[in-house]
Formats: C-alpha cells, structure tokens, sequence
C-alpha cells in the first residue's frame, strides 16, 4: 500500500509556484500556481500515511486526507476527487482558503522537522483535475423528495446543507440578499484568495443541480420569515455574522474610519465588474491614501492586501499583541509582509484624528501582562508611549457580531444567546421553532469556512432526520 | 435465518444422499429483496451438518462468497469446512483495477494467479502458525476461537470451537446483516466508505487510541499535572467500549478511606512493567529512555529480544542504570550471551507474542544497522525473523530445562514465562508453575508495535481478561498460585486498567504501547518502514534526532498510572493493590448502551475459583529454587582459578542426569573475568560418562569441558566462547562417525565458541548459530537452520531441510555420497565445492585441529588422503554475506557476482 509513500524522509516540502510580490501587488488573481500532475504526485507522497492522521482529526470535515494524498500519488484523480468530495462540498475552496497551517497541515505529525505535507495545495489540485475532467457534477439525486427545505443564506453553511439535502433528493431554495450566491466567499474573501468565478462555478452546480437561488431577497422585508417557515417542510438560518465590531474611541465617527467588510465588498464588487459608487467617488479606494488597518485576524489580512493592490501609498496594520499571538493564519501574515505592509505589533489606537475626515491614528504601545484564564497574556497599555500614524482610511477589522434576527426576522420566539447567536439544541441543531434549524456563523459566532461547510452538513444530516421523523409520525416536541 | 440454514443442511444432505458430489454454497444471488447468509456460518453449517449425518467425506463443499476477500476471511471459511472457495467480488475487484490500469504489465489471469499466491502463501503462513503442514489438516479442523459468539450457536454449527464469552446468537447477526443490507440497497449510491479498520479514520472503526487521547496522555506527561491525566482518562471512558474490561465495573459497597491512607506511588510503581519491545524495533534513544526511566522507580523494563549493548550493564555517570532489570530469552536468541544473562534481575521466555502468536519477532532488513547487527551478532541489511518456536522447547519438560538452564546460568534472576492469552492457557500455566517459573506473564491481543502483521493484529490474539482470569482460577484450584507471580499486558493505559487486571488476578502490570505514547509515539504505525518521524521506532539517525522522550515523562506516566490507583482503591475502601488481587467479586458486568454488548456473558472471567486462602503472589518472594548440579562442586574445586584467573585442571565422572554442566561455572567466570578475560581453556573440565542435557549451555571462554563419553541434547546451548569437546572413549565398541553422539538442538543459539564432536549431531543443528564454530561428523534434518553466523562443518551426511533461512555464515559439508544435494534447502544459499586454495587450506586447518581435539578417527582418514577428498566438500554460504567473505569462493570467476 505504501510503496509510493512515506517519502517525505528524501523528498523535500515544495509549496506550489507564488508569484513575486510585485507581480501580485498587480492584480487580484490568486498567488499560488496550481501544481503540476507531476508536482502534486511528488508531494502528496511525502505523506506517512499515520496509523492515527492528525491531519483528518484536527480537519473539521474529517477528510479523508490521507487517503485521498495517496490515490493522487498513485495517479488515481478521479478516485481520490470521488474520496475528497465525499466528505466536503467544496474542496476546491478549502484548499485555496482554508487556514491550513492551523488545522491539518498544521498538525501534520512529519511537520515538525520534515515540514508538512502540501494538504491544500493536493486538494485544490484534485479538484481542479476534476473540473478539467468533467468529473464533478451536479446532484442528481436517485429519488425526488416532495418535501422542501429553505435555507436562509447563500454562504459556505447554507450552501453545504442545501447541496446535502438536494443529494438526498429534498426540494431546496436558498434565500440571500446579496444579487450573487456565496456569502462572504464572494464578497468579504478577496480574489488573490479566492478568485470569483470559483465561487461562481460552485453556485452554479447546485443551481444545476436543482437548487432554487433567491438573491437579492431580504427576510423580513422582501418575504416574511413566517412566509419561509409556511412554504418549506424545514427551514435553516445560516445567515452568517456580519454586523461589523465597533471601536468606541473619540474620532471613530470621522469620515474615512470603515468597516472591513464595506470595503472589501466595494473591491470585490469592482473585480466582478459592478458600478460601486462609493468605491467610484474615491471613499472606499486606498489609492494613492495612507491606509491604517486595526485589528490581526483574517480579514485584517484581507485589509491590508487589498489596500496594496490598490496601490495606497503606505499601508499599516496596527494589532495590540504581538505576531506569534495573532489570530489570523501565519501564513497570510507573511504573504502580507512579503507584500510590503508595516506591522506595528503590540500597537492599540487611541483616538482618530482629523476636522472632518480622518487624518491620522493616535495609537499606544502595549506591554503584555500576566495570561488570564483563558491562557493568553492580558495587554496592557504602556504609558506616556502615544505616537502619531498618518491616516487617510482607517478600516476597522476588529471582528463581527451577529446582527439582530428575532428583529429583523420579526420573529421574537426566536431565541439567541446572550451575544446575539442564534440558541440551538446542539444535538438537533434545531431552534426553539419547531422544524426552524440554525448552522454556521450565527451560531457559533465568526469562524472559518470550513466549520461552516461542516456544519451545514450536520444540519442536512438533522434536518433529513427531522423530516423522515416527522413523516413516520413520530413528532416530538423542540428540545 | 435458522429455516434459511436448516433448509440449506437438509438440501445438503439429500444431494450427497441422492449421489451428489460435489456440493456448491453461493451468495451470488443477494440482490435488493436478498440477504445473502454469512457464507462462514453456512458452510459450518453445512459442513457439521454432514459430518453429525456421516457423509461429509462423499461430498465436497465449495463456497462462492462475496464476502471473502482476504487471507483471514479464506482461512475461517476452510476452517469451517470448506473445500474450495471461489472469492468472485475479489477477482471482479481485480478486473476493475486492471479496466482503470492500475495494474500495469499485468493481464487478468497474471493478476488473479499473484492474488492467488498472496492468499495461498498466506494461508501457509497461518496454518504454520497452528503448526499444520496440510491443507487437509487444516480443513474442517476449527482452530478457531470465537469471541462473543452465542455458545448455542458455536455448538450447534462449529462443534469443537470454544466460545468462552458468549453473545450474538442468530437473531443477532440477522439484525446486522439486515442494517449492512438496508445500506447497500436502500439509500442512494454512495462512494464506498474508506472503512478505518488498519488506520483510524473517523468514519471509520474505534481504536483505543485515538488522537485526542494521545495528546492528552502526552501533556500529562510532559506536565505532570493529575488533572491533565483525569482529563486522558475521561476521554477514554467518554469513547466508548473498546475492551472486555470497558464492559465492567467497580462495585462500590466498601467504605472509601483517604487517599493518604493507600499505600504510596512508589509501592505501586513497583508492579508495573515496561514490556518487552527489542532493540531493533526500538531507536536506542527510546529503548534506553525506557530503561533508565524504570531503574530510577524501582520497576522493570524488558529489554526484548535484540539483545543490549554491554556499555549499558554499568551505571551512567549522573547514577542513572541504563541496563534492563528483565532480559528477553526469546526464539532467535538474538544476543543472549552470558553476559547478557548475568546483567538482570529476571530472564522472560518468551515462548510467544500477544498481538502475533505463532509467529517469531521480524525485523526488516532496512531496520539492521551495524549497531543493531552487531548486538544481534547478525549481517546489517539482512532482514531478521525469529523463529515461531523455541528450538529447545517442544515440551513442558523442554520448558523446564530451559527453565533450569537460566537459573543455573545466573544464580539470582528470577524467570518469566510469557504466553500469550486464549482458551484452554490454564493448563499450560499450571505446567509453567510446575516447571518453577517464577512469573507467568499472560499478554493480551492489544499490544504489539505497528510492525506486527496486520492480519495477526487484527485475527490473532485474544484479550488479557480472558487469558488471565483462567490462568488465575486454575492456578487457584490447583494450589499453584502462590507459586508464581501473575502478570499481564496487552493494551493496559490507566490506572483504572490496572485495578481491574489485578481484580482478575494479575500481581504486576505491564504498560507499553501508553510507554511508547509518553516518550512521543503519535501511532504513525509505520514501525516496520524505519520512517517513525519521532524517532522512537526506526533506526535512520536523522529521524532519531527528531527523538524527544525523556525518562522523566516515562517516569511521570508510571506516576500518574498508580496515582490513578491509589485513587480508585481508596474509593474502594482498600488501602493497598495486594488486598484487591483475584477479587473478581468487586467486579460487576455494566451495560454500554448497546443491545449486542449486553447480549455478552462475562460470568466465565469473573468466576471466583476459591472464596479462601492466598490469592495473589507474592512479588518480593525469592524465586523457586533448582537442584544443584555438579558445577556447585566444580566451583568449590575451581575457588582458585576463579579467584586468580590461573589455569586449572578437573576431572570428573558423570551421569546423564547431572545437567546444565558448566553453566554455572561459566556465570562466575562472566561475573569475575567478562566475556573475554581468561583465555581459551584455562579452565579444563574432563568429563567422563554420558553428559545429561545442556552440557556447556552458555559456557564462555576460558572454560573447556571435554567429554568422552556422549551427550544428551542441548549441548552448546547459547554457547557464549567456551570449548566443548566430545568424543567416544576408546574402549566403545562401535565406530565413532556412524553414531550419534551429541543430542538434538546441538549450539543453538550460540553466539562464540567451539564445539568439537566425534560423531554425529542429532538434529537441529546449529540452529540460530551466531557465531560459534563447530565440527561434527554428521547431522540430523534442520541443520544450520536460521543461522546468521559462525561456522559449520559436517564430515558425514545431513539431513533434511539443511540450511534453511540461513542468512549468515558458513558451512562446509563432506558429502562422499553424493545426497547433500537432496537434503539441502537452497533458497537463501548458494552452494559451491571448494575450488580455491585459501578455502581447501582453511577447511584442511579446521580438520586437523578437529583431530588435535578428539582424535577423530575420520578425520584422519580426511587428511590422510586429503587432495582426493577435497573434491567431496561443499561449500555452503548464504547470498547475503558473499561481499563480506575475506576471499571468494572461486579464483577464476568472482562468484560474489553472483549475488
């Protein structure tokens, strides 16, 4: 089984080409080459095929990792698309997006000294083969179901679940009420990430596939929530977290100081072709400006990179702890640093600046104290250490909370937890409303991608059950 | 199912009534309305049913299975009954590889015949394993043991099969197959799942390992902190049944006392075992880690059975003992010198493995480098597979010398026997008591390191729980138990483990695989490939610079396992572990949440055999001792020469009952001169009379015994540099080289030395030779089996299957009529007459020094008329070693091409 395997003892770690960092400031196509046919076989047998892979149990889908590394070694794409497509409903953009240093590559067990597998850069490898190939298709379920699902958002949860349940055969419609399908794959992730029409190719499986889209649909205004609820045999809220964190501090209403997703999305619009008038009269555009972005997390990164690719003239990242503390992936960090940002670690604002527009960021040095409970070290402030930052756009990436549903929804038997998430039964994924099913970010609060694909398949797999359930009768009360 | 079967048996029996011969079992048929029946219980049902009719031999019963589709599956199916057996999805699954060209340079029938091989050659290896040479031997013969099968079923359609806990009946195994049909044919078509049997995979199969646990277990040892491990703990109690022990509990009922109370760690600590994993599998990073972590809290570590490097029998500068307080005495005798043997507190027989019984040790070749040669005296590269069985145990009483042989050889150490679990071991425990082993070691399934055959980790072995509680009850009934020490392994990881085993019997406890974790092993499960990326089972030196055990995690996992216990006994109410051993009444079956796991009746391993009297050993008892041998008054007369290492002269007459003769003169020579500090015979021993068996077992330099008279088998046994010679007296009336006069199993296991016979050797000759060097004047079947050093010559006829496995060293045969060829088993060998001068001097050199020894009459009859017999030898030398020969075998062509 393993003759082709286990080299990673001659066989060095080659990520697949990255383009120069001048080259990508450039544009916003994505970094990385796709490797070669025999680029991938190489690298995915380096793989140990472990006895316990770590790589699948700190993956959140359980990927089949190992196996799949070895049929790509063997040279047996369609097999190992057919294994990798079992267990994720969009490898291809977990391979581009995921943060691969953190979850499988990360705890891949020849990491430390030998380096790890190339995991993400095999798995977009075998899905793109797959796409070439004509070997990925849209659902074509063995039986048609009469029942149908609603699922309440277009992202990575609402699409998993819907493309589970259209397997199984249910009617889905999925509601969003951006005009295009893919939630923050679309809009918030940025294309030297992710380049769009990946995200389009995937909408438009499931739209051939079966799945009804209905875009530009607000709940609440366009269609009530009760409506959904009384046209669908199950409903499912996977609408994400997108209220933006704020940043109380004197200034912070200053024209110039955005939200990241507002500006991220007037990009990503402007690489899909769209008019966006704020990006167009030169607010949202770090052209020629002084950027300054708050905050270390993913999207911070996002910031950050955009603002490079729209030529600003400096772009800085302010985070109040230090770099190995970040939250984000490592390895974005330094692509963003090859890419000419200027960290300033261990830095917190303190006011914004400016008559009626921003024009600078008063920030504070920061000590790190003692760790509290949660085993992080607690910043601290360091006095008298204020300095000033030029600043012609602040973009505030400071995290994202969950909007307001039993408002929006107006659905006030809809129950959230004391941060706004949406209230679960973790075992049935369901609401307090009966047949009303949650998954995703507003659940579990702002996370990765592929926690969302994860989660919408465990909500197709309760949702099947609920229904079935429901059909034999057996109807039970919501836990 | 049971109209199903019953229908089947009757339509069997009236075809071979009505004349049939030939009778087919298929499950082809199986679609969306039809459930196919097992096509093992079929053919048990078949099969007995015609046997209990008496017409089983007028038929032949063939099965064509779905189902089977490897070795094991072939096994069980012929086991049962089966005469052929058609594997149709098997060979479709070939067809199907072959369509998307996965098999290039193959055609269908190439690829079905390789299949074929690999399932036959499996099969031979497994039937070898129950020591069965013949299919037919094999067939219908049920050398199985069923683990939860329902004991009416086992009856009723696998007659001789034992089931000692009974579960799943008929309706049980309908239910599942039912939930496998719905599956295959009720949902839509899905991928196939990747399954998780070999490798854990989370859709997969439940391992007691996961990653979850090995991580915690690592931080709680690389911490030390209690709580880390109760949260390993309850990880492990939150999986899910994986064990027979998982499915008890404890009764409460006894008022908790403080855990100040309960006798300390370091008491504890005491019974715990680090069990045998050789050097070899091991990195010596982690062989010694384990070794000095166990030195430093009074408990044992094996060393295995590769053998230990000297340097590591005297203390570390900083007063840490790297040496292992129990050495290995396993099949291959790799490295078990007389030195090795006096460096130890215990000898463990290990007669066989838990998690691949029947099978001897394998290391592969790529694992063998010149360190790991030099300590198995072996060739580096040349891959090492013990023997299944021990060459000088067939027997109880075989058990029993080899048993005397290491208690005369070191006079303190006690001895092990390790067996390995399954029905019907109380018996053979009871013999090993008798035999005054001193620890009985039961080892489960659950052990083993990645390297053992998968089939074998998977089919063979039963649980610790079985094994041991039967050892323990029959021990018990036959006043026996107080005589040994029970101990057990198998999979054992927390403290709660260790309770219950000693609840079913066990006085010490041994924990490896948990061992291996503490000191980084993640379960990469690659330990035969010499790739391990922690650096503790390969033998590569930059995967063992990635090795980053200590013995203070080793030291802090053997803590927290008896913390561990110190708890659960204080919530007992007992205040030490000796008060709880055999107390099976504590212990009370639980239910898990699962219909088939309830079904299961643990009574039979929970059965008290006596409510009174002692019920464990005791571990601080000194060891049973043996009857002197003459060697009690070759000491006394030798006082001087042990005392100054001057030379000495001794002379006795013996009897064949006076055993093991020399041995324990040769411990006090290693223990007062080394292996090598008196030279060759400074020590003379002149024996007259019949020598009774293991004259001269470990015998090391400076000793010679020279016998005339004869001697029984195991002469030479683990031969360690002496000198053995024998010969016939003058006076006997028959001619030396046409009679035996040395016994079976002569030097094996030698590592150095000499042995010199006038006449023949019985049979098993020089097997596991090492390194000794000897001369007799014919042989048994066997000879010079799995030699891996040394020297043979044989002036007279061998028999049988010489040379078999042997991958080192050399021999030379006289072979004047002309039938070597016959009896030589040429496989690893190539086989040469002696063309050059160098190698006609050599042998020429060896006769006459023959001569000089026992004035061989034959060989002076060789040397008399030398240049007309030398064409009459043959030159035998493994393929392995032709590169590393000092002159090759032929002046003209280097043969050593041939290779």
């Amino acid at each position: 089984m393993s003759s082709k395997m286990l080299q990673f003892v001659k066989t060095e770690k080659q990520m697949p080409e990255k383009r120069t960092a001048a080259e990508r400031a450039k544009d916003f196509d994505e970094i990385y080459a796709d490797f070669s046919k025999a680029k991938a076989e190489e690298q995915a047998s380096r793989c140990s095929q472990c006895g316990v892979p770590f790589c699948q149990v700190n993956c959140p889908l359980h990927n089949n990792i190992p196996d799949w590394l070895m049929l790509t070694a063997e040279n047996r794409m369609q097999e190992a698309y057919e294994v990798s497509a079992a267990t994720n409903n969009m490898p291809e953009i977990c391979g581009r997006i995921c943060p691969q240093d953190r979850l499988c590559e990360g705890n891949c067990v020849i990491e430390k000294g030998f380096e790890s597998v190339t995991i993400g850069a095999v798995e977009k490898h075998i899905t793109e083969t797959a796409f070439e190939n004509g070997w990925v298709k849209p659902a074509a379920p063995a039986i048609e179901r009469e029942q149908s699902v609603g699922v309440i958002g277009a992202g990575p949860a609402g699409m998993a679940a819907a493309d589970m349940l259209r397997r199984r055969g249910y009617q889905v419609t999925i509601y969003d009420r951006y005009d295009r399908a893919g939630g923050l794959l679309i809009y918030g992730i940025p294309g030297f990430k992710l380049e769009k029409d990946i995200v389009e190719r995937r909408a438009r499986l499931l739209a051939d596939g079966g799945i009804t889209f209905k875009l530009n649909c607000n709940i609440g205004t366009d269609i009530s929530f009760a409506e959904i609820r009384e046209q669908h045999d199950a409903v499912l809220i996977a609408t994400g977290v997108y209220k933006a964190r704020d940043i109380d501090l004197p200034g912070a209403e200053l024209d110039g100081v955005v939200p990241a997703l507002s500006y991220l999305t007037a990009s990503n619009r402007k690489s899909l072709g769209d008019e966006v008038a704020e990006f167009d009269n030169g607010m949202l555009d770090a052209k020629g400006k002084n950027i300054v972005v708050i905050g270390g997390g993913d999207t911070a990164m996002d910031c950050v990179r955009t603002a490079i690719r729209q030529e600003a003239n400096s772009v800085t990242c302010l985070y109040r702890r230090n770099k190995a503390n970040m939250p984000g992936s490592q390895r974005e960090v330094a692509n963003a640093e090859e890419e000419g940002v200027d960290f300033q670690w261990l830095s917190a604002p303190q006011e914004f600046t400016g008559s009626d527009k921003v024009e600078a960021v008063l920030a504070q040095r920061i000590h790190l104290g003692q760790p509290d409970e949660t085993g992080r070290q607690v910043p601290q402030i360091i006095e008298d250490s204020t300095y000033e930052l030029k600043a012609d756009l602040v973009i505030k990436a400071l995290g994202f909370d969950p909007e307001d549903l039993p408002t929006m929804f107006n659905e006030p038997a809809l129950r959230v937890s004391k941060w706004g998430t949406v209230a679960i039964d973790w075992k049935s994924m369901m609401t307090d409303l009966p047949g009303v099913f949650a998954a995703g970010d507003i659940v579990r609060g702002a996370s990765l991608v592929v926690w969302g694909v994860r989660d919408g398949r465990d909500a197709a797999e309760r949702i099947d059950a609920y229904i079935q359930a429901e059909l034999r009768g057996e109807t039970k009360a919501a836990g | 199912m049971k109209p199903a079967l019953d229908r089947i048996q009757s339509e069997a029996e009236d075809a071979v009534r009505g004349g049939c011969e030939h009778i087919m079992l298929t499950d082809m048929a199986a679609d969306a309305s039809r459930m196919p029946i097992p096509m093992i219980l079929a053919t048990g049902a078949v099969h007995s049913h015609l046997v209990r009719q008496q017409l089983r031999t007028f038929a032949s019963v063939n099965v064509q299975s779905g189902e089977c589709l490897d070795v094991h599956h072939f096994a069980v199916l012929v086991g049962v009954g089966a005469t052929t057996v058609n594997a149709y999805l098997a060979e479709w699954t070939i067809a199907e590889r072959m369509e998307k060209g996965l098999l290039e340079g193959l055609n269908m029938p190439q690829a079905v015949a390789n299949y074929k091989k690999a399932i036959e050659d499996g099969l031979l290896k497994i039937m070898a394993k129950m020591g069965i040479s013949v299919i037919a031997s094999y067939r219908g013969g049920y050398n199985f043991e069923a683990l939860g099968l329902s004991r009416s079923l086992v009856a009723h359609y696998f007659p001789p099969m034992s089931s000692r806990i009974s579960g799943l009946g008929l309706n049980g195994i309908e239910q599942r197959l039912r939930e496998m049909h719905d599956k295959a044919f009720g949902g839509e078509a899905t991928l196939l799942p990747v399954g998780g049997l070999l490798r854990y995979r989370k859709s997969g199969e439940r391992h007691a390992f996961d990653g979850q646990m090995i991580h915690a277990m690592q931080h709680a040892c690389d911490t030390g902190s209690f709580d880390s491990w109760k949260k390993y703990v309850s990880i492990i109690e939150r999986q899910g049944p994986v064990n027979l022990r998982d499915l008890l509990d404890f009764k409460s009922g006894g008022e908790a006392v403080r855990v100040e109370d309960v006798e300390s760690i370091t008491e504890i600590r005491k019974r715990l075992v680090s069990p045998g994993i050789s050097l070899g599998a091991l990195s010596p990073e982690a062989h010694e880690t384990l070794s000095i972590a166990m030195n430093r809290i009074g408990a044992k570590s094996d060393s295995g059975e590769g053998g230990e490097d000297p340097e590591r029998f005297s203390l570390r500068e900083n007063g840490d003992n790297p040496s292992s307080a129990i050495k290995q005495v396993a099949s291959g005798r790799f490295g078990v010198t007389a030195e090795y043997l006096n460096n130890c507190q215990e000898l463990e027989i290990k007669v066989a493995q838990g998690a691949k019984p029947g099978e001897g040790g394998q290391l592969p070749g790529i694992k063998v480098n010149s360190i790991i040669a030099k300590l198995r005296h072996s060739t580096p590269g040349v891959t090492l597979i013990s023997p299944p069985p021990h060459h000088d145990i067939y027997s109880i009483e075989d058990l029993a010398q080899l048993i005397y042989d290491l208690k005369q050889i070191n006079p303190e150490a006690r001895v092990c026997v390790k067996l390995v679990a399954s029905t019907g071991i109380g018996t053979i425990a009871a013999g090993v008591a008798k035999a005054k082993a001193d620890t009985i070691l039961i080892s489960g399934h659950g052990g083993g390191t990645g390297a053992s055959p998968q089939s074998s980790i998977k089919h063979a072995g039963m649980p610790w729980e079985i094994g041991l509680s039967e050892v323990h009850q029959v021990l018990s009934m036959n006043d026996l138990r107080d005589k040994v020490v029970l101990r057990t392994d198998g999979g054992l990881k927390t403290g709660r483990d260790i309770v219950v085993a000693a609840m079913l019997g066990a006085d010490e406890y041994g924990i490896g695989t948990a061992a291996l974790v503490a000191m980084g092993c993640i379960m990469v499960r690659q330990c035969h490939s010499n790739t391990c990326p922690v650096g503790v089972c390969t033998q590569r030196d930059d995967l063992r610079a990635k090795f980053e055990g200590t013995p203070e995690k080793v030291v802090q996992l053997f803590t927290h396992v008896a913390e561990e216990v110190r708890e659960i006994l204080a919530s007992l109410g007992f205040t030490s572990l000796q008060e709880v051993i055999g107390r099976t009444d504590l212990l009370s079956q639980v239910s898990r949440g699962d219909a088939a796991l309830d079904d299961l009746d643990l009574n039979p391993i929970l059965v008290q055999a006596i409510t009174d009297g002692q019920r464990g050993g005791d571990i601080k008892a000194p060891r049973v001792e043996v009857p002197d041998t003459l060697d009690a008054q070759i000491v006394k007369d030798a006082e001087s020469a042990l005392e100054t290492g001057g030379k000495m002269q001794l002379s006795y007459n013996i009897e064949n009952t006076q055993r093991a003769i020399g041995t324990r003169l040769s411990s006090h020579i290693v223990r007062k001169f080394g292996m090598t500090g008196l030279s060759e015979a400074q020590i003379n021993v002149r024996l007259r009379g019949p020598a009774g068996q293991s004259l001269g077992a470990f015998a090391v330099q400076g000793l010679r015994l020279d016998v005339i008279g004869d001697a029984n088998d195991y002469v030479g046994k683990g031969l360690s540099g002496g000198m053995i010679t024998v010969r016939p007296s003058n006076s006997a009336g028959f001619v030396a080289a046409q009679n035996t006069i040395i016994g079976n199993t002569v030097l094996y296991g030698a590592t150095a030395g000499k042995l010199f016979a006038a006449g023949q050797a019985g049979e098993r000759l020089c097997v596991r030779n090492s390194g000794a060097t000897a001369i007799v004047e014919g042989c048994g079947s066997n000879g010079c089996e799995y030699m891996t050093g040394g020297e043979t010559i044989i002036l007279g006829e061998v028999g049988s299957n010489f040379g078999a496995g042997m991958t080192g060293g050399m021999a030379f045969i006289y072979d004047e009529a002309g039938t070597f060829m016959d009896n030589v088993n040429p496989e690893t060998l190539l086989i040469t007459r002696v063309t050059t001068d160098y190698w006609a001097k050599h042998l020429e050199g060896m006769i006459e020094t023959h001569v000089a020894e026992t004035d061989s009459a034959l060989g002076k009859k060789l040397l008399n008329q030398w240049s007309k017999v030398v064409g009459h030898f043959w030159h035998v030398v493994p393929k392995e070693v032709l590169e590393t020969l000092p002159h090759p075998l032929a002046d003209d062509v280097d043969l050593r091409d041939a290779s």
